[in-house]
Formats: structure tokens, C-alpha cells, sequence
């Protein structure tokens, strides 16, 4: 391979995708139609599609999975020219099904990329087109993205945990040591003003029991 | 060159999962050689190490779109309490003389995958019980090498399973961290008087999420901020 093997900076337009020259006529570039428009380009070394300014897939076709290892040099290239989070798209058909394990294995595990096995060329059209349409859409539409923001774990539903606190005793030693950081180094004599003997107890012990070595 | 394993890895897996699959079970222990332990994990389906859950789904639930409302809750629950979330597509299993089912791979199917990576998750495909076996003992066996390994003992007897259920119950803190957090603080006055860094190291978490727990601790209680309650009720 010739001059750089990744180009950095690569950013397709709304709606586009930046496709590798030697894709034009490909199954997988005639199934864009209608969903997404190509633009290629030479001199983008390995990778195959440009998603977005940070993500890119690189393409692992069936004969390349089954005619051994030039596929893994070919990655390996990639994992050190860039840190753009590299999609490795695998044909896995029945021929090259027994070889998918081991590519999983290589990508995932020792390349730390994302792995994503289709069966045909007109499949891989589909899943680029939707990866496309996601990156587009924003992070806040995204079901599994959790909401940033911490709930907060009132003192209250803590101190229910402690042996023999009840609603009514959380209730009334909050009101006197209202975080369990100050609940935790209340004496007995405080903690007796507040619930009685048996209960101050029990408090004590659970915050003072010994549970392990110190190490 | 891989340092040499000294120790053998650790899983826990969830109570309820097991139903569904005794063979990744028996598959870990012996062909991987896996210690594994059956807790009540509630939110995800395997921990692997202190800082990664793991869940396991098949592809006929993954790509059907009566699930995806349950599936986001869960992984949005994961994504909670551990730093590092892994779903396990599995293929649906057959019943003998049955013929396998060709899959449709279809536009909501994509857009899933989709929207899970781009949400972090990690994927992985499984070709069935025993395929996923050695996934999640390879995965096991990577956060090993980082360092990240469930060290301590899984049984919980006794004092500290009520304190379990106290840890439990700080935000953000998984079924391991509370482990880690029964075993390696030498009280729970210990571990409510700690200072950030401490905690950090003890229960085997993130900065970000020791702070959290820290704030949780010292959050004090306002009786008016309570709901109110019928007079008499």
C-alpha cells in the first residue's frame, strides 16, 4: 500500500457517505440508492467507507476471511495509523462461517475494534445505510444511551437497610443526623435520645461490626 | 507474550439466567475451567470482571421490536453501574429434527446494532451455549490481564449480607462493587468515612463514581423535600 494508510479528517456531507474508488460498480454501492449518496475518492489507503469525521468501516470479504491472514495485517495497520473507531464489517456465509471465531476473537479482543458479521454484499449496503442514518441523528434519541444527570439515593431509603430501622426510626434519626455519614458517628448516648436503647444498638452495630480484615 | 495466569478466572452469573442456560454454566466450569458463582445479580445476566456486565440475548429477541423498550431499559440500567457493558447476540437454538430457521435480517435489526454501538456497548455473535461459553471466558481472561478481575470471595454469609443490601443500594453500585466493598472495608463506618481515593481503590471503581457514592453518603436529609402524606395515613 502506497502513501499514508489512513486519511484523517475525512468528513461526508448529510446524507453521504465517502466511499473507497475501488468499491465503484460494487453490489454494496448500487444498494445505497434511494437511502444514502456515494461520493468516492482515491488515496484513502485501508479504509473502505467514511461514516462520519470519526468512524469508518473497513470491508473483510468472504474470500479474504477464507484465504488466511492478510485481512489481520491489513487491520493491524489500520489500529496503529488512526484512532477513528474503526467498524469492521465480515462477510460470514457458509464457507466462511468456520473462520468467524477467530476473527471475532482478533478484532474484538486483541484490536479492541467493533466486529459486525452480514451475510452478502447487499446486507453490508444496508447496515452501512443505517450506520450513516444514526450517526446523523442525535445522542439524545438514542434508547440505549443512558440520561446523564445522577439521581440521588435519599438517606432515607439507606437508612431502611439498617436492622431494626422502620419508616418511623429512619424518620426520626435523619431528623437529628441527617446524612449516614453523620448517622455513622453518632454516640450510643445521641442515638438513645432519639430511638431508645435496643434500636441505638443495632445502629452502632451495623456501622461498627467488623466485617473483614484490614488489609 | 502474556503474563503467566496465576489465578483462575471468576464469573458471576444471575439467579434467574440460569433456566435458560445451564450449558454456558457448565460449559464455563468445565471445558474453561471457570469458577463460577450464582447470585441474584437482578440487572444483568454475567459480571466478568469489577468493572464489565455482560448480557446475553438471542437474535430472534434482538431483532424483534416487541423487545427493544425492555432491551433499553436494561442496557441503559447496565450502563448505570458498570463502565463496561457487552451484549452477546446468540444464535436461537433448534430442536432436533428441526430445521434451522434462515434469518431475515431486517431494517430494525440494523438500526439496533446501530444504536448500540453507538451507545458503547460492546457486541459479540454466538453460534450457540457453548460459543458463548468461551466468549465469556476470553472476556474474563482480557480484564484479568488489565487488572480488573473479580478477586475477593463470592459468598456472602452472615453480617454481610445486610450489609450487602446496604451497598446495594448507594447509586450506581453493581452486585461486585458491593462485594468488593464487604470484603475490603473493615466496617461500614470504614467505608462511609473514607475519602474519595480510598473508596476508588476499595470497592475497585471509577473516580467519577466513588465521588458519587462519596455524595450520596454525606447528602443530607430534608424533611420537607418528603413527600407528603395524608393526615391519619
Amino acid at each position: 500500500m502506497e502513501g499514508t494508510p489512513v486519511r484523517i479528517g475525512a468528513a461526508p456531507p448529510y446524507g453521504h457517505v465517502i466511499v473507497n474508488e475501488r468499491w465503484r460498480g460494487s453490489a454494496i454501492v448500487q444498494g445505497f440508492q434511494g437511502k444514502l449518496k456515494a461520493i468516492f475518492e482515491e488515496g484513502l489507503g485501508l479504509v473502505d467507507f467514511h461514516l462520519s469525521d470519526h468512524s469508518c468501516v473497513l470491508y473483510v470479504s468472504e474470500s479474504g476471511l477464507v484465504a488466511g491472514n492478510g485481512y489481520r495485517r491489513k487491520l493491524v495497520q489500520f489500529r496503529k495509523a488512526s484512532k477513528l473507531d474503526g467498524i469492521i464489517v465480515v462477510e460470514k456465509t457458509r464457507l466462511s462461517e468456520q473462520y468467524f471465531p477467530d476473527v471475532q476473537k482478533f478484532v474484538v479482543f486483541e484490536l479492541g475494534l467493533t466486529l459486525l458479521p452480514v451475510a452478502s454484499q447487499s446486507e453490508a449496503s444496508q447496515l452501512i445505510a443505517q450506520l450513516v442514518h444514526d450517526e446523523s441523528k442525535e445522542e439524545s434519541r438514542n434508547p440505549f444511551l443512558r440520561k446523564k444527570g445522577a439521581k440521588l439515593s435519599e438517606p432515607v431509603v439507606l437508612a431502611l437497610q439498617i436492622p431494626g430501622v422502620g419508616r418511623v426510626k429512619a424518620l426520626a434519626l435523619l431528623r437529628h443526623f441527617p446524612s449516614i455519614y453523620q448517622l455513622s458517628n453518632a454516640t450510643a448516648q445521641q442515638l438513645e435520645a432519639v430511638v431508645g436503647a435496643a434500636t441505638a444498638q443495632s445502629v452502632r452495630g451495623f456501622f461498627h461490626t467488623s466485617l473483614a480484615p484490614p488489609r | 507474550s502474556r503474563p503467566p495466569l496465576s489465578q483462575p478466572v471468576c464469573i458471576l452469573a444471575d439467579s434467574r439466567g440460569i433456566a435458560g442456560g445451564p450449558e454456558v454454566l457448565s460449559c464455563l466450569r468445565l471445558r474453561h475451567g471457570v469458577t463460577t458463582q450464582v447470585c441474584s445479580l437482578g440487572a444483568c445476566d454475567f459480571i466478568v470482571s469489577n468493572r464489565m456486565a455482560v448480557e446475553r440475548q438471542t437474535l430472534s429477541e434482538i431483532s424483534s421490536s416487541v423487545n427493544r423498550g425492555r432491551l433499553a431499559e436494561r442496557v441503559r440500567a447496565l450502563q448505570g453501574s458498570f463502565d463496561r457493558v457487552c451484549l452477546i447476540v446468540e444464535k436461537d437454538r433448534t430442536k432436533p429434527g428441526e430445521v434451522s430457521r434462515v434469518f431475515q435480517r431486517s431494517r430494525y435489526y440494523d438500526s439496533t446494532l446501530a444504536a448500540l454501538i453507538r451507545a458503547g456497548t460492546r457486541l459479540l455473535f454466538s453460534s450457540g451455549p457453548e460459543d458463548t461459553a468461551a466468549l465469556l471466558a476470553e472476556l474474563a481472561r482480557v480484564e484479568q490481564r488489565k487488572s480488573n478481575a473479580i478477586a475477593v470471595p463470592t459468598e456472602v454469609k452472615g453480617q454481610r449480607h445486610q450489609t450487602l443490601q446496604f451497598y446495594l443500594t448507594l447509586p450506581g453500585v453493581s452486585y461486585i462493587t458491593a462485594l468488593n466493598m464487604c470484603h475490603r472495608f473493615s466496617s461500614v463506618w470504614h467505608l462511609v468515612n473514607s475519602a474519595v481515593e480510598e473508596l476508588a481503590a476499595g470497592a475497585c471503581v471509577s473516580r467519577p463514581r466513588a465521588e458519587e457514592i462519596f455524595r450520596c453518603l454525606r447528602y443530607a436529609f430534608h424533611p420537607d423535600l418528603l413527600p407528603h402524606r395524608p393526615a391519619g395515613g
